[in-house]
């Protein structure tokens, strides 16, 4: 026990003289005069993962320490170099003890904090190089008293600031590295004081300004990049004077102005680099002298006229890049028959005319780019000239014809982009001889014929791509042997025929692409095989039978389209891939019921139009993604006792068109992402849940043709961003909740065939987005019409017909300028209308206590009859025969009121607002505008308008004529 | 010499120019229009341009057949301007654009919106001409631009429009004479008002209207 105790407490001293040791200089034989007194305090801040600095011991000579060389002296150093070390934390500013340095090299670290400004007291310091770590700060103005600097390289750290200042007093500098920071600020003009300096790189920074004239002060620069800075206005001529000069890059800055003729002078530049900036005017034909040049890079200035650059004289050029400028011919005489000229990059310049064919003199060349010009008319069947060519881009032009055969001969070729000309013909057998061709992008053109079996040559074809031409006949059936293939892409063609069950065995395939086609048959079990597969799409064919079984293996399917086609069975093959992000099954034939689990992953969910049976599985709880749920238009029956609200994505929930019942459930207000809901055409029963209210993103709500009953929630008014209400043909009732009048963005609102009563709020009329249409039809609404409806300036149509309306039309009606279809009858409306109603037609106004005026009968008439009196002698006779023939009269009538009120109810379901205009088949009233798009007459807003008798009216002519008697009769009531 | 940092580069834009993903023309017109615009509130968000359609996206109507004919983006929040591309919404029957920052001019090509009924691009900040290819729009009935900063003439060609019943251009900077043949017979005056100088009605078979107005 004791001697434990005795070796703890020997443990705990030799500790604590351990630790005394590192943090007491006291302690350590080393004196401050001795480097290596300070290296041992610099290596105490640094933190060293990998032992970089392990024989850094005091108990060794300094001078054999890892990365250090020391003076003659020994007892200081004169170089340390810890590059690429993998040292953290911050450069100690001990540093500045270490005077005799020449050499300090501290880059590619994970250094950190600022440069110490004590830095400017190693007045011997020749390289200083800190370059790839996290240095941050500015650099300190003290770097400037380093009078003997030779090499600066600071750059790709997080340093900020101007750097350059001071520059001009580090008149020794070579190398000056201040790429990839964040530096600001100028070139100064002292730049020129560095007549040593030899590379200058302040790339990927934000230095500003005009770059100095005096830069020609550098007489020895041969690398100057200054590439993605901000400098502007023009290169300074006298660049032309730095006759070392091998690299030039100022590509990516706001340059302007002409390229000086006198970078001509630079007789050693190989790297000519200006693109992206905004020069103008043509290439000075002085650039021909470059016979260096190897890369000429101009793309993506405002170049223009013609491109004089001469293969003759720049011997060496290997790359041309002139892409996205305004270029319009190329020079015929571009290439000699043994240039060097091995990429051509011409793309998006105005180029017209046919095809340049004395490029294909250019027979150096292995990439041409001509894509995004305008050349027309036919490739030339001598296109295959080109032998070395290994990437042809062409897409994006005008050319017409057919793809040569020759094209066969370019066996080198690797990519062949001719997408979005107007290239027609066949794809030429001879194509089956390209064995390198990997990219084929033919999409985009009017190219026809079959798919030649030939193509299924080219082992190495990985991108297939032929959307929107007019391929037809089948797809070879020996694809199969396209092993490499990664993309397949044919939709919008004329393809035929059956799905070859070889593609299977393309087991590399991870996009398949067949939608829009006329494919049939059923989908090959073979495709269990592409285990690979990532997306696949088949919509709008004619593929039937059910999906294989096989479908179940694809553990990678991510996206699946198979909607518009004439599938059945069982969906429960796609419930293999818990991968499955989007699943669109629309309008196909499957039945059975939706499978009890699918991909959590889900995004996107759509099988409307199916005849899918049962209900939601309880699975759907777990589809937590889902952002798109559709099974609208199926069979599906039951409550929806499922828990969705853990669905907290769900932006449209569509269950429309099924026979679902019970009570619309509470959890739908705890789903606050939702857009769309549509729960129409239903059996739901009970109230509209006030929770509703909560969905406050709600756009569009149309819970249509139900069975719902009680009160609208005035909660309903939480929906501010409400687009569309819908809630047409229930049993609603009560009144129309005042709080509407916050849904200010609606533009749909329809309320027709409940039983709601009491006034139409006058709220209403706040709503003044309201477009589409106001239908409060059919319901037992009374009182006044309010005159604030006057306010709803967009309100195309109108319909309050059939309530109990009463009082007189407010005037203000009279001024909806936007209002083509109104319906006011079957109210108890009176009084004289407005001259503004004479163009709408009589049908909206018939059947009402008291109306006239045009396009009723005239008022004057009415008061008429009213006034016609009988002689006094005939009043007894005639209230005898009075109340004998009212009792045969009425009795009449209540039959031909019977009559009448069947057939217009008749019209009525067959009138979508009653006033005489087509109604959609069910379902289709949740598309807007459709009854217009329809209508392929032009003139339909003409023949319908105000002024005019909607056609319609001619259809239902029989209850017309008895709507008119209707009239007036209840004209000849008002008489008592 | 190491030059980590003297790296070049040499742009080859040959092996990038993988095509993007093609959806339909529409759904490529509406996304440029969105890539055109700012929208703080958030309001386009589920316009995701990898869709076939743009039929699920949240302010965009479409008929049966997936085409678009409503785009209801008024009020809301939006800056930006109007994009070219939407000339291509062929089935576009609505476009309620109206009470946003929208700014730059209309252009041109919206005059090839053939089905269009209603262009309501009132309250914004909406500058330049009304252009004259607005007269092939054989459809519109409604055109409120009032509330905006437009100049020039009123095109005569829009008297041309049949079918138009609305038409609002006040508050603008607009010039010449108002029209009032054709379908602008019957649009009242305060439609027009304040706009400097915007003189009143012309006058049938006088001198041309546009002095001093282009």
């Amino acid at each position: 026990m004791t001697t434990t105790i005795l070796q703890l407490s020997h443990l705990i001293l030799s500790f604590t003289i351990l630790v005394a040791s590192l943090n007491h200089p006291g302690l350590v034989d080393a004196t401050p005069d001795d480097d290596s007194y300070w290296l041992l305090r610099i290596k105490s801040e640094f933190i060293d993962p990998l032992g970089a600095l392990d024989t850094w011991l005091q108990e060794t000579s300094m001078c054999t320490w890892n990365g250090i060389t020391c003076g003659d002296d020994k007892k200081h150093i004169i170089s340390l170099n810890l590059s690429n070390s993998g040292l953290n934390g911050a450069i100690s500013q001990h540093f500045s003890k270490l005077t005799f340095l020449e050499t300090l090299d501290l880059s590619l670290n994970s250094l950190s904090g600022p440069i110490p400004p004590d830095i400017g007291n190693l007045g011997n310091l020749k390289e200083l190089r800190l370059f790839s770590n996290s240095i941050n700060g500015t650099v300190p103005p003290q770097i400037a008293l380093l009078r003997q600097l030779e090499v600066l390289r600071i750059g790709d750290n997080l340093l900020t600031g101007e750097a350059l200042q001071n520059i001009g007093a580090l008149s020794e500098l070579r190398v000056l590295g201040l790429a990839y920071c964040n530096f600001n600020g100028s070139i100064p003009k002292e730049i020129g004081n560095l007549k040593k300096l030899m590379f200058l790189d302040l790339q990927q920074n934000s230095f500003d300004g005009e770059i100095p004239e005096e830069i020609s002060g550098c007489s020895e620069l041969r690398s100057f990049a200054a590439s993605n800075n901000r400098f502007e206005r023009r290169i300074p001529t006298t660049i032309g004077l730095l006759s070392s000069l091998q690299i030039l890059n100022l590509a990516n800055n706001s340059l302007s102005g002409a390229i000086p003729p006198e970078l001509s002078h630079l007789s050693n530049l190989k790297y000519l680099n200006l693109q992206g900036n905004k020069l103008g005017g043509e290439i000075p034909v002085e650039l021909n002298g470059l016979d260096q040049l190897e890369i000429l890079d101009l793309s993506r200035n405002n170049l223009s006229g013609n491109i004089s650059l001469l293969n003759s004289n720049l011997k060496n050029l290997e790359v041309l890049a002139l892409s996205e400028n305004l270029f319009t011919t190329i020079p015929p005489n571009l290439c000699l028959k043994n240039s060097n000229l091995h990429h051509l990059f011409l793309a998006d310049n105005n180029i017209s005319g046919g095809f340049p064919e004395h490029i294909l003199n250019c027979s150096s060349l292995h990439q041409l780019d001509l894509s995004g010009n305008s050349i027309s008319g036919a490739l030339p069947p001598s296109l295959d000239s080109l032998q070395s060519l290994t990437d042809l881009l062409l897409n994006n032009n005008s050319f017409t014809g057919e793809i040569p055969p020759q094209i066969g001969n370019m066996t080198n070729l690797n990519s062949l982009f001719l997408f979005g000309n107007m290239i027609t013909g066949g794809i030429p057998l001879e194509i089956g001889k390209l064995q390198q061709l990997t990219t084929l992008y033919l999409y985009d053109n009017q190219m026809s014929g079959p798919i030649p079996r030939q193509l299924t040559n080219c082992s190495s074809l990985a991108d297939l791509d032929f959307f929107g031409n007019r391929f037809s006949g089948s797809i070879p059936p020996t694809i199969g042997k396209l092993k490499n293939l990664v993309n397949l892409l044919l939709r919008q063609n004329e393809l035929s025929g059956n799905i070859p069950s070889s593609l299977g065995y393309c087991r590399k395939l991870q996009r398949l692409v067949l939608a829009d086609n006329m494919l049939s048959g059923s989908i090959p079990p073979t495709f269990g095989f592409l285990s690979e597969l990532f997306l696949i799409t088949l919509y709008n064919n004619s593929l039937s039978g059910p999906i294989p079984e096989s479908l179940h293996h694809l553990k990678n399917l991510s996206i699946v389209n198979f909607s518009h086609n004439r599938l059945s069975g069982s969906i429960a093959p796609f419930s293999g891939s818990n991968s499955l992000t989007k699943l669109d099954l629309t309008n196909n034939s499957f039945s059975e019921s939706i499978p009890t689990t699918l991909s959590t992953n889900l995004i996107r969910l759509r099988l409307a139009h199916n005849s899918l049976t049962g209900g939601i599985p309880l699975h759907f709880s777990q589809l937590k993604q889902l952002q798109l749920l559709d099974l609208s238009f199926n069979n599906l029956t039951g409550e929806l006792d499922t828990d969705l609200s853990s669905l907290t994505s769900l932006e449209h929930f569509l269950l429309s068109n099924n026979r679902l019942s019970g009570p619309i459930p509470t959890w739908l207000g705890r789903i606050t992402e939702l857009g769309e809901l549509d729960l129409s055409s239903n059996s739901f029963t009970a109230n509209i849940p006030p929770e509703i209210g909560n969905c406050s993103k709600l756009l569009k709500l149309s819970l249509r043709s139900n069975m719902l009953s009680g009160p609208i929630p005035p909660e309903i008014g939480n929906l501010y961003l409400l687009n569309v209400l819908n809630l047409q043909r229930n049993n609603l009732s009560g009144g129309i909740p005042p709080t509407i009048q916050q849904c200010r963005k609606l533009y749909e609102l329809r309320l027709s065939e409940n039983s709601l009563s009491g006034p139409i709020p006058l709220e209403i009329g706040t709503l003044g987005e309201l477009q589409v249409v106001l239908d409060l039809s059919f319901n037992q609404l009374s009182d006044k019409i309010p005159s604030s409806l006057g306010n709803l300036m967009k309100l195309e149509r109108l319909n309050l017909s059939s309530n109990k309306l009463e009082g007189e039309i407010p005037p203000s009606l009279g001024k909806l300028s936007s209002l083509h279809r109104l319906n006011l009858s079957n109210n108890h409306l009176r009084g004289q209308l407005l001259s503004n109603f004479a163009g709408f037609p009589s049908n909206s106004f018939l059947n009402n206590d008291g109306l006239c005026g045009p396009p009723l009968i005239s008022c004057s008439e009415l008061s008429l009859k009213a006034r016609k009196r009988l002689p006094e002698s005939q009043i007894v006779g005639i209230i005898v025969a009075i109340v004998f023939t009212s009792t045969l009269i009425c009795l009449s009538l209540m039959y031909t009121m019977a009559r009448i009120w069947w057939n217009w109810r008749k019209v009525a379901i067959s009138c979508s607002e009653k006033g005489g205009f087509e109604q959609k088949k069910e379902g289709e009233d949740w598309v807007y505008g459709e009854e217009i798009a329809k209508s392929s007459d032009h003139h339909f807003w003409n023949s319908n308008s105000m002024a005019l008798v909607p056609s319609q009216s001619k259809q239902v002519s029989d209850s017309d004529t008895a709507r008119i008697f209707q009239f007036k009769w209840s004209s000849a009531a008002a008489k008592k | 010499m190491a030059t980590i940092e003297l790296l070049l580069i040499i742009c080859l834009t040959v092996v990038s120019s993988v095509p993007a993903a093609r959806g339909t023309s529409e759904v490529d017109a509406l996304n440029a229009f969105r890539q055109s615009l700012t929208d703080p509130d958030k309001v386009l968000e589920n316009w995701d341009p990898n869709l076939v359609s743009p039929c699920t996206w949240f302010h965009v109507t479409c008929n049966e057949d997936d085409r678009v004919t409503r785009v209801d983006l008024g009020n809301s929040n939006l800056s930006g301007h109007l994009v070219p591309e939407l000339g291509k919404l062929e089935h576009l029957q609505y476009l309620e654009l109206y009470k946003n920052n929208i700014q730059g001019t209309i252009p041109t090509e919206l005059g090839n919106l053939k089905s269009l009924i209603s262009l309501d691009l009132y309250n914004n900040n909406i500058s330049g001409k009304i252009p004259p290819s607005l007269g092939n729009l054989k459809s519109l009935v409604f055109l409120r631009l009032n509330d905006n900063r437009l100049n020039g003439p009123i095109p005569r060609v829009l008297t041309g429009i049949s079918s138009l019943k609305v038409v609002d251009v006040s508050n603008n900077n607009l010039c010449g004479t108002i029209p009032t043949s054709g379908s602008f017979e019957h649009i009242p005056s305060n439609n027009f008002e304040n706009n400097p100088r915007l003189e009143g009605p012309e006058l049938q078979g006088l001198a041309t209207y546009d002095t001093n107005c282009s």
